[in-house]
């Protein structure tokens, strides 16, 4: 089966973050689950995308209207993505304002039908319905195909083994969105998608 | 190949004084300016139209009849013309109007405008913005070219019997010039009518130049007009120089970090190397504008913006002498060493006279 790339978005803020360490899972665990797939497994790219290391950029991006070089590439990655892997810290109930900013600055079509796992982290289990109460709806409004499960992590959940479950179910709903999705190819917005006879006829 | 300076009209405190000049003092100041371009052996003027502060140039032809008065060999345009919330009827009679007293000395570039709320203000829609310079500039196109126009689009009043005066002179409409930053459609309507296309090239990475004139190039191809090459490209530029490069990035920095449009925002180490701007000296500005050329090819005219983010009159017009004595002269036989003779100059009235004629 053709290779399928994976963009893995963190927006933890410390090093070491454990909402990267919860990404890390997710992607491994989708690696895995893809290779599983019963007769033909899907070999899986991984990029990982790291808010923090972007946080001058984005805000750039805010105030000049253009993403600088590693921005670029970051905003590159996601848009050609097969399937995205979005995890944000719930700061205030919500995703952080990072994790919010970096979305405002995504390409319009750039999440049209791909494959998305919503997870995040938060120091208590009560935060965890800010994943459908805030994440589902901006994705939702990005066109994403946001995966059934999503994936919170108070910090005592790495203690259990409850937490390994969900991520793999998850992991599993994507790997297989993935598949079922022929491989992405993103829209380049200074193609012509028209001619001047178009045009003029106001088509 | 054609060189000028281009200005958006902004009135912004001078962030070393906090002192912010009155709508008066920069309407003077722009024709002061415009006055000095000619002084200093510069082509092109282009001033930009706006409709709300912190933008005095409001009445475009207004001030370039002005400075069309007081100046013998200046070529006036625009940057830009909207062709969007304009009435092109209007648009086709003022620029007329400015041409015939000009002595041909007139040209425009059409865009689209920058302010979502102008539109609403004039009666448009902005989600209408490309349609809408499509349908007025193929309306003003045909006032230019046709003594009686019956005309009717979606969105203005229907025309019949309609002649727009003064007729251009000569016969030659003013050239036009069409400007945007990243509109495909735009690079496509100057490449259908063999029009020039502008790249603003200010404040943006130059990959969006590239794309956009890359693509303009094809389609002037694709329409008959020549070759690629063939193509009319013009380029903005914006730089600050001092004869020391240390002293420009000293003086200039507390300009770029309170500008409007990209202030607050990158580092001018970081604009400086995402976009075309250039702070340093004189040799630093013609080295970067010559490679320019590595990415866009061979092209006609540069306008560079020097007179923005609160910068005082009088470091302005030292930066017209320094542009005019020791930057375009240099630039002048260096472009033109390297154009091949099939590479057309910009038109000009006089040229596009003679095109009718032959």
């Amino acid at each position: 089966m053709t290779t399928r790339t994976l963009v893995v978005v963190s927006a933890g803020l410390s090093v070491p973050s454990s909402t990267r360490l919860l990404a890390d899972r997710l992607a491994a665990a989708t690696v895995a689950a893809a290779g599983r797939a019963a007769g033909d497994a899907m070999p899986v790219e991984v990029t990982h995308v790291e808010l923090r290391e972007l946080a001058h950029d984005i805000t750039d991006h805010l105030l000049t209207g253009f993403a600088p070089a590693a921005l670029r590439r970051a905003l590159d990655a996601v848009a050609a993505a097969d399937g995205l892997i979005a995890v944000t810290p719930i700061f205030n109930a919500s995703y952080s304002g990072l994790f919010k900013s970096f979305t405002d600055v995504l390409d319009r079509t750039a999440l049209d039908g791909t494959p998305v796992l919503l997870a995040a982290t938060g120091g208590t289990a009560r935060h965890s319905l800010a994943l459908d109460h805030a994440l589902r709806p901006l994705f939702a409004y990005l066109r994403a195909a946001v995966v059934p499960t999503g994936v919170f992590a108070a910090t005592e959940d790495f203690a259990g083994g409850a937490l390994r479950a969900r991520i793999d179910r998850a992991a599993a709903e994507l790997a297989d969105a993935m598949a079922r999705r022929e491989p992405a190819a993103p829209a380049d917005p200074f193609a012509l998608t028209t001619d001047f006879a178009a045009l003029l006829a106001g088509d | 190949m054609q060189f000028g300076i281009f200005t958006v009209g902004d009135v912004t405190p001078d962030p070393t004084t906090g002192r912010e000049p009155t709508d008066a003092e920069r309407v003077k100041a722009i024709t002061a300016i415009a006055l000095k371009a000619e002084e200093v052996g510069l082509d092109v003027f282009a001033l930009g139209e706006h409709h709300n502060p912190p933008f005095v140039p409001s009445s475009p032809t207004t001030l370039l009849g002005w400075i069309a008065a007081r100046t013998e060999r200046l070529l006036l345009s625009t940057s830009t013309t909207l062709i969007t919330t304009n009435d092109p009827v209007k648009i086709a009679e003022d620029y007329a109007m400015l041409q015939v007293l000009a002595d041909g000395r007139v040209d425009l570039m059409m865009g689209r405008g920058n302010t979502g709320p102008v539109y609403p203000w004039f009666g448009q829609d902005i989600r209408n913005g490309i349609p809408l310079a499509v349908e007025n500039y193929a309306l003003l196109h045909r006032l230019w070219r046709e003594e009686v126009v019956d005309w009717q689009g979606k969105f203005r009043t229907p025309l019949q019997s309609f002649t727009s005066t003064p007729r251009p002179l000569d016969g030659v409409p003013p050239f036009v010039w069409h400007g945007s930053i990243r509109s495909p459609e735009i690079a496509e309507q100057a490449a259908y009518y063999g029009d020039g296309f502008f790249a603003n090239h200010i404040f943006w990475p130059k990959e969006h130049t590239q794309r956009m004139v890359g693509l303009y190039r094809q389609r002037f191809a694709h329409y008959g007009h020549g070759d690629p090459d063939q193509a009319i490209v013009g380029l903005g530029g914006q730089v600050f120089m001092r004869k020391n490069s240390q002293d420009a990035v000293r003086e200039f920095r507390p300009y770029f970090d309170n500008a409007p449009v990209y202030g607050h925002g990158p580092s001018l180490e970081d604009f400086s190397r995402e976009t075309p701007l250039t702070v340093g000296s004189p040799q630093q500005v013609i080295d970067r504008t010559l490679g320019f050329r590595d990415y866009v090819g061979d092209y006609q005219r540069q306008l560079f913006l020097l007179d923005h983010a609160g910068l005082p009159l009088k470091t302005v017009l030292e930066q017209l002498d320094l542009l005019g004595e020791e930057v375009v002269p240099v630039l002048r036989k260096e472009f033109a060493a390297l154009k091949p003779a099939h590479v057309p100059d910009a038109p000009t009235h006089q040229s596009l006279k003679a095109r009718v004629a032959a």
